[in-house]
């Protein structure tokens, strides 16, 4: 009997064990996660003209899985107007920025586990590489809110002619630019600098008053990034088809001067102390703060940093701030990344014209509208029909740099997914571990590790 | 085997499970690394020795490695040199409230890594940290440093704030080995006329032994997998500066590459194999010698 008894406890016990280990969730709980409704079939679209309202069945749900970062608030009031109008709610899975690939991953690898829309960087790299749309998204390129998109915008989002997502961003006022402190720069006699030389002239008579010079925030890994991956056009404007030949595999970074130029100029600023000599304990987050107290006079950020110091420090005037470019390598040419956080339909979904009827209600010129009247980052959208509201610094920049070129972590292949690697490199060249020329070796090696693993034809 | 307590078949169920989630994916693992398998590719082809070539063909894994033994040296030493001492002060020396002080020090260890990140990251920050506040509070102003952000000495903080942390625990164990030590050796050794110093070169030292290699192997062992105090301090940086092989691991699989990824655990686990084995190995003939 005792013997039996000791099978059957053991039987249990290991029982027990499988099924708790079986339950348990494979991936991060999202932070919020509103309870998965029924998704019941579309009951009936095909007929239903642009302008009414299509018709689905009682209690459609879509889910729409996205970085915390690319949920707007105007865009969830939006979606609460669009529940009201075809009665489909749109349940919001916002997952924290560094685990969201590994949960979209997970689930997409898991049949979708529910996903109707899921949110992806744009970008030809990102969109084949990452997020595989060709097999994961539904085409859209017959949607009417497709032409109304920059062709800019299009392009990012396509694949072999084929749309597969919709982006609603501010990929132009959402530029990385030198924003400055316009009163400090009166007080030192300092006018906005048009090439490198008169930049590190700048900083130096800046750091002569005891200001520094610039607020880079370091720490994060990533934002220094932008001072070389965003000067793309000027590396292009040196050297035209660089993009291209680099795309084809018949160019590389090693050995670029005007590369190499951009590097060395940085690691200058970094060595006169022109990002101060805490800089790489600098984070983003106090980007505002930094800024608003008057002790850094400038720092990479985009149109909309001057809003937000403002809404951080309400003693602190916006129209303090004005805009010029990165003039590294004497860049003077718009650096614009047409690539934006962007939305896909799932090839798998259940209500793939549900979420095509809320990505056509978001794109009416009325919704976009309110979208960038009540983001306070967004200074225009990449629609055409909706009115942006630019302040007279934001329109005075706009006015000088009349030239425009891509970035290159998007006109370039295996370049954005290796971003936080570069920021890693960068830092090694500030502190004198590595060379600029090992800085763009690494960078070529690693593209070549991807485009490899990627069955590239272009390096076969 | 007759005399054993419980039938055999008892074990069934741990077996299958550590084999499940233990053997099975360690043995895959193996395998996996002579692979490319990576994230863009659903294929996976068998590559030979191909990304251990890598490995040892890259400065920034060989860093990593070196990082990751000054890492495991430094902090078997730091951290038993203090537990031992600490050890014999709250055991054989300091009687009054040495429970209090033994809960203080363990206290460190029950923190979560994750709130000592953030405590110490503010503490030696260069311009608003505590630490350099006080120095220069003082007059010692030229004692200031860059603590995580200066490639030179960011290892060396990393490894003061593990040890800080896991200090509390290797005492622990040192007093737990210390009171088995029976109380009449040191009686009989000061009818001898041995002073303290000689009691402890003489008896506690070697009594001590088999519980100093316990504590050993497992400084190893953790000193060679450490991840978390790095990530949470420096995340690998500045630059390369205090990347270790854990937390190259885990940045290659980030990046897609887990055939590079897993041949690195690879490596390494064979290295902890190899070390793990020769100290158990040299316990066993110490205590077959006592």
């Amino acid at each position: 009997m005792f013997r039996y008894r000791n099978s059957l406890i053991a039987l249990i016990m290991v029982f027990s064990i499988v099924m708790a280990t079986g339950c348990t969730p494979a991936v991060v709980t999202p932070v919020v996660e509103e309870p998965a409704a029924e998704t019941p079939e579309v009951a009936a679209t095909e007929a239903a003209p642009a302008t009414e309202a299509p018709v689905f069945a009682p209690g459609t749900t879509i889910t729409y899985i996205a970085s915390q970062n690319w949920v707007l608030d105007s865009e969830m009031e939006l979606a609460k107007k669009f529940e009201a109008e075809t009665g489909v709610h749109v349940d919001f899975q916002i997952i924290p920025s560094d685990q969201y690939f590994n949960v979209l991953e997970t689930k997409l690898e898991a049949g979708g586990e529910g996903i109707d829309i899921f949110g992806g960087q744009s970008g030809k790299t990102d969109i084949k590489l990452q997020l595989n749309v060709e097999k994961n998204a539904v085409p859209l390129t017959d949607e009417e809110w497709v032409k109304r998109m920059n062709p800019l915008s299009v392009e990012q989002i396509s694949l072999d002619g084929v749309t597969y997502g919709l982006t609603i961003w501010d990929t132009i006022g959402g530029s990385w630019v030198i924003v400055y402190n316009k009163t400090i720069f009166a007080e030192n006699g300092i006018s906005v600098p048009k090439t490198y030389a008169e930049f590190a002239a700048a900083c130096q008579t800046l750091q002569d008053a005891v200001i520094i010079p610039v607020y880079e925030p370091f720490a994060d890994g990533w934002h220094h990034v932008l001072w070389f991956l965003e000067m793309g056009p000027v590396y292009e404007a040196a050297t035209p088809g660089l993009a291209d030949a680099l795309n084809i595999n018949k160019a590389t970074f090693s050995g670029n001067p005007t590369m190499l130029t951009a590097l060395t100029e940085l690691k200058e600023m970094y060595d006169k102390g022109y990002f101060g000599d805490d800089a790489l304990s600098n984070e983003f987050a106090n980007t505002e703060a930094a800024m608003a107290e008057g002790k850094y006079a400038m720092t990479v950020n985009r149109f909309g940093l001057p809003s937000q110091i403002h809404t951080a420090f309400p003693d602190v005037d916006e129209d303090n701030f004005g805009y010029f470019l990165i003039p590294l390598a004497d860049n003077q040419i718009w650096n614009v990344n047409p690539a934006a956080p962007s939305k896909f339909i799932y090839s798998g979904s259940k209500n793939i014209e549900a979420a095509k009827a809320y990505f056509e209600f978001l794109t009416r010129p009325e919704n976009l509208q309110f979208m960038l009247d009540n983001e306070a980052q967004f200074t225009m959208l990449n629609f055409d029909g909706v009115k942006a509201e630019l302040t007279a610094d934001q329109q005075a920049f706009i006015d000088t740099y009349t030239e425009q070129g891509t970035v290159y972590q998007t006109a370039v292949n295996y370049v954005n997914p290796q971003w936080m690697d570069v920021g890693q490199v960068l830092t090694a060249l500030l502190t004198g571990a590595v060379t600029p020329e090992d800085v763009l070796a690494e960078i070529d090696q690693r593209r070549t590790d991807m485009a490899v693993s990627a069955g590239d034809e272009a390096w076969k | 085997m007759k005399n054993k307590m419980y039938p055999s078949y008892f074990s069934v169920g741990a077996v299958v499970l550590y084999s499940l989630f233990m053997v099975i994916p360690g043995i895959m693992g193996f395998y996996l690394s002579f692979t490319d398998w990576n994230r863009y590719s659903s294929e996976i082809n068998f590559i030979g020795f191909e990304n251990f070539t890598l490995i040892f063909s890259k400065l920034n894994y060989w860093h990593s490695i070196s990082n990751s033994l000054i890492f495991t040296v430094v902090t078997i030493v730091s951290k038993t040199v203090i537990a031992l001492m600490l050890a014999l002060l709250l055991s054989r020396g300091l009687k009054r409230s040495s429970n209090f002080h033994r809960v203080i020090i363990y206290l460190p260890a029950i923190i979560p890594m994750i709130v000592v990140g953030i405590v110490f990251r503010s503490i030696l920050h260069p311009a608003t940290g505590v630490l350099n506040e006080f120095l220069r509070g003082v007059g010692l102003g030229f004692l200031t440093q860059k603590w995580l952000t200066n490639p030179d000495i960011a290892l060396y903080s990393v490894i003061f704030v593990d040890t800080w942390k896991g200090v509390g625990f290797i005492m622990v164990i040192l007093i737990a080995g210390i009171q088995v030590i029976p109380a009449e050796y040191y009686e009989a050794a000061q009818i001898d006329g041995a002073n303290q110093w000689d009691e402890f070169w003489k008896i506690t030292l070697p009594l001590l032994m088999p519980t100093l290699t316990v504590t050993t192997v497992l400084n190893l062992l953790y000193g060679l997998k450490v991840f978390d105090v790095v990530w949470v301090l420096t995340n690998g940086g500045p630059g390369y500066a205090t990347e270790t092989v854990y937390t190259v691991v885990f940045k290659e699989f980030s990046k897609g590459r887990y055939g590079v990824s897993t041949a690195l655990s690879t490596l390494l686990f064979v290295v902890m194999s190899i070390c793990g084995f020769w100290l158990i190995n040299a316990m066993h003939s110490k205590e077959l010698e006592t």
